[in-house]
């Protein structure tokens, strides 16, 4: 059989090195298909790499809790489609900070009441839709950020104070440092008493991008804006050997508080790392979809190469049934042809995959992420698609009458 | 398997039938045929077109079956041999050499010639040295790595004969054989054919040519699917007794002995 699978490779290297150029097209077709798919699961891998660097450098003494209990299954993304969750109301509100706070072995708790708003400055620039974060001095305690200049939010202040990420700062004020300028914002003055260092990192597990936004007190935004919404509570514990005991602690205070209410998710260390959104899950899907769609195309490829290559040799296969091979001697023959057009096609489209994610990753954040998943994926899916486009027609040449194949002259 | 005693019968045909097409469609290619072939037969085989040669040939090739009636090869019913195993035996037992030689256009001479010994489980380096005494047979050795197309029709014959033989079949079945061929290369075919035979090979072959009779030990004229005429010139008694071939056997039989697994992986 090893024998009999060596001659038969051989021969298929051989027939499909007669046709060069037909061969090299067909592969490629595999070859795009495949590279699509790579360069999505290695975007998705460095995603959640950039994302889950972010909570170990933040510490494994991390907690995060998001309203709904919604997990990334496919029921609860399909209800998130329909039904716009944009304006579902979130169910955690300041009092639930408090409640946390109480919990034994919280170092710091922040709310994150992110809303986009008009924002006006001192010199009547006016940006009309900024990410405008509430939050509290804990905030700073949590996230490991750096100030460029000043001071973060303080809650004692007569005037409501706020932070402003550095990019921000260089669009509404035109410059990088605007300390104790004045912002308005809801028709409230705001004064701007630090600026945040750049962080350049606009995945993250709060959804927000730091150097955009507007830091202000929760507080002070829930007298301006009474429909104030909190998207997540962040909680560092005093240590991480607890982490675990603490966060069921957490969900129980809140679940007695909120009477019952366990519409809110309590998400620790790694599981904190999944995608937030799951509109991210969304478009990776339907991006290995639309992959998947081109390498059924290539498949077709195969499959119609392979027709047409069982054709011209259908007086070849009379004669070697004639002299002695078996019908699975010829499905073989050509079946393990289709599986050297996929196969190199997959290990094309693997090279071709990575060169495109390292030209992403001089234009963006996402670093090539290879992992032996992905390089089994390639292989399998290559098998895959070579087996199931190979199979029919091998199966039409194993099938071919050898008396007809004797006459038929292609 | 003993085939060491001669002259035995290997082919028994019995009321074999093929139809072609369905009810008033139908046409016959064999009726009611008879024959039963002994070993180191050379028989010839004349008729006019569509007398059914070609399907007589095929049938006893195991490349077709009949409609009705059996086909005893080797005592064994063709009907009841599996098509793999069917396969096998026309790679190990019977030989083909046909009109148009049907040699693989883009496989050089001697892969062509070996192409039998592919499907009958040899090496690669052993396939081409078998190959390449066959062709030495029929001095063609220097012609070894030409393509078919580079040759004269007479050598591509030759190659094809030396295909039909590389695996010492007991059966060589000819169609045509020198249809395609001028007389000088058709009698150059025959001399191959006759010193062939003269080992103790059956052969049947198709003619036209009825001058080629010469060469035969039996002579079938058939018509309408049924054999008119059947006439030996040669006493059963005096047929060729085949040539005991050492070699080949024995490697065979090594191969078997020191490889068991091999066997067992490949059922």
């Amino acid at each position: 059989m090893a024998l009999l699978l060596r001659t038969h490779y051989a021969l298929a290297k051989s027939s499909l090195k007669r046709n060069r150029t037909r061969s090299f097209l067909t592969c490629l077709g595999i070859a795009i298909g495949v590279a699509s798919i790579i360069l999505i699961l290695s975007l998705m891998g460095s995603i959640k790499n950039l994302v889950s660097k972010q909570i170990s450098d933040a510490g494994a003494n991390l907690i995060v809790i998001r309203p709904t209990s919604t997990r990334s299954t496919v029921d609860s993304i399909v209800n998130e489609l329909t039904t716009s969750t944009q304006y579902l109301k979130s169910n955690l509100t300041l009092k639930d900070i408090k409640t946390i706070e109480k919990v034994e072995g919280i170092a710091a708790v922040s709310p994150l009441a992110v809303s986009v708003n008009s924002l006006k400055g001192d010199t009547e620039n006016i940006v009309p839709s900024a990410t405008i974060v509430g939050t509290n001095p804990d905030f700073l305690k949590i996230q490991n950020l750096n100030l460029k200049k000043g001071t973060f939010l303080r809650e004692d202040a007569e005037t409501p104070t706020a932070v402003i990420g550095a990019k921000l700062a260089n669009t509404l004020f035109g410059t990088a440092e605007p300390i104790s300028k004045t912002i308005t914002l809801l028709g409230q003055r705001f004064i701007i008493v630090g600026v945040l260092a750049e962080v350049d990192d606009p995945i993250n597990f709060n959804n927000i991008n730091l150097d955009d936004s507007l830091f202000v007190s929760a507080s002070a935004l829930n007298k301006i804006d009474n429909s104030l919404q909190i998207q997540q509570i962040n909680v560092r514990t005093e240590n991480t050997d607890t982490l675990e005991q603490t966060a069921n602690t957490i969900k129980e205070s809140l679940i007695a508080a909120k009477s019952g209410d366990t519409n809110f998710t309590v998400l620790k260390g790694e599981e904190i790392t999944h995608p937030a959104g799951s509109l991210f899950s969304i478009i990776s899907g339907i991006l290995t979809l639309v992959a998947g769609i081109s390498l059924i195309v290539g498949g077709i490829g195969v499959m119609n190469i392979m027709l047409v290559s069982v054709a011209e040799r259908t007086h070849e296969i009379g004669i070697r049934k004639a002299i002695g091979a078996t019908s699975g001697n010829i499905l073989l023959q050509f079946l393990i042809e289709s599986l050297i057009l996929s196969l190199s096609g997959g290990f094309l489209g693997l090279i071709f995959g990575y060169v495109l994610a390292f030209l992403t990753s001089l234009i963006t954040p996402f670093a090539p992420f290879i992992s032996w998943q992905i390089l089994a994926i390639t292989f399998g899916v290559s098998l895959i698609t070579g087996l199931i486009f190979g199979l029919y027609p091998a199966l039409k040449a194993a099938h071919k009458s050898p008396i007809y194949s004797l006459k038929f002259w292609g | 398997m003993n085939e060491e005693k001669t002259n035995e019968t290997i082919i028994k045909l019995e009321g074999l039938t093929k139809r072609f097409g369905y009810g008033d469609a139908s046409s016959y290619a064999l009726k009611n045929f008879d024959l039963e072939v002994k070993r180191g037969e050379f028989i010839m085989i004349m008729g006019p077109s569509g007398c059914g040669k070609t399907t007589l040939l095929n049938i006893i090739g195991l490349l077709d079956t009949a409609s009705s009636g059996t086909y005893l090869l080797n005592d064994e019913p063709a009907s009841r041999i599996s098509a793999k195993k069917q396969a096998r035996l026309r790679a190990k037992k019977i030989g083909f050499i046909f009109q148009n030689f049907n040699l693989i256009p883009n496989l050089p001479v001697i892969e062509n010639v070996a192409l039998p010994l592919v499907y009958s489980g040899y090496h690669k380096t052993r396939r081409l040295i078998k190959a390449s005494e066959a062709l030495d047979r029929f001095n063609m050795k220097e012609k070894e790595y030409y393509y078919p197309y580079q040759l004269s029709g007479g050598q591509q014959q030759r190659v094809a004969i030396a295909r039909a033989i590389v695996s010492h079949p007991e059966i060589i079945l000819a169609d045509e054989p020198t249809g395609n061929l001028d007389s000088h290369s058709s009698l150059a075919v025959m001399e191959e054919l006759k010193r062939i035979h003269s080992e103790g090979n059956t052969i049947i072959m198709v003619t036209h040519n009825p001058s080629l009779t010469s060469y035969a030990t039996r002579v079938i004229n058939m018509l309408d699917g049924a054999i008119d005429t059947d006439v030996k010139t040669v006493k059963d008694s005096d047929l060729p007794v085949p040539v005991e071939r050492k070699t080949p056997k024995r490697i065979f039989k090594s191969r078997k002995k020191s490889n068991p697994k091999k066997k067992k992986g490949k059922k």
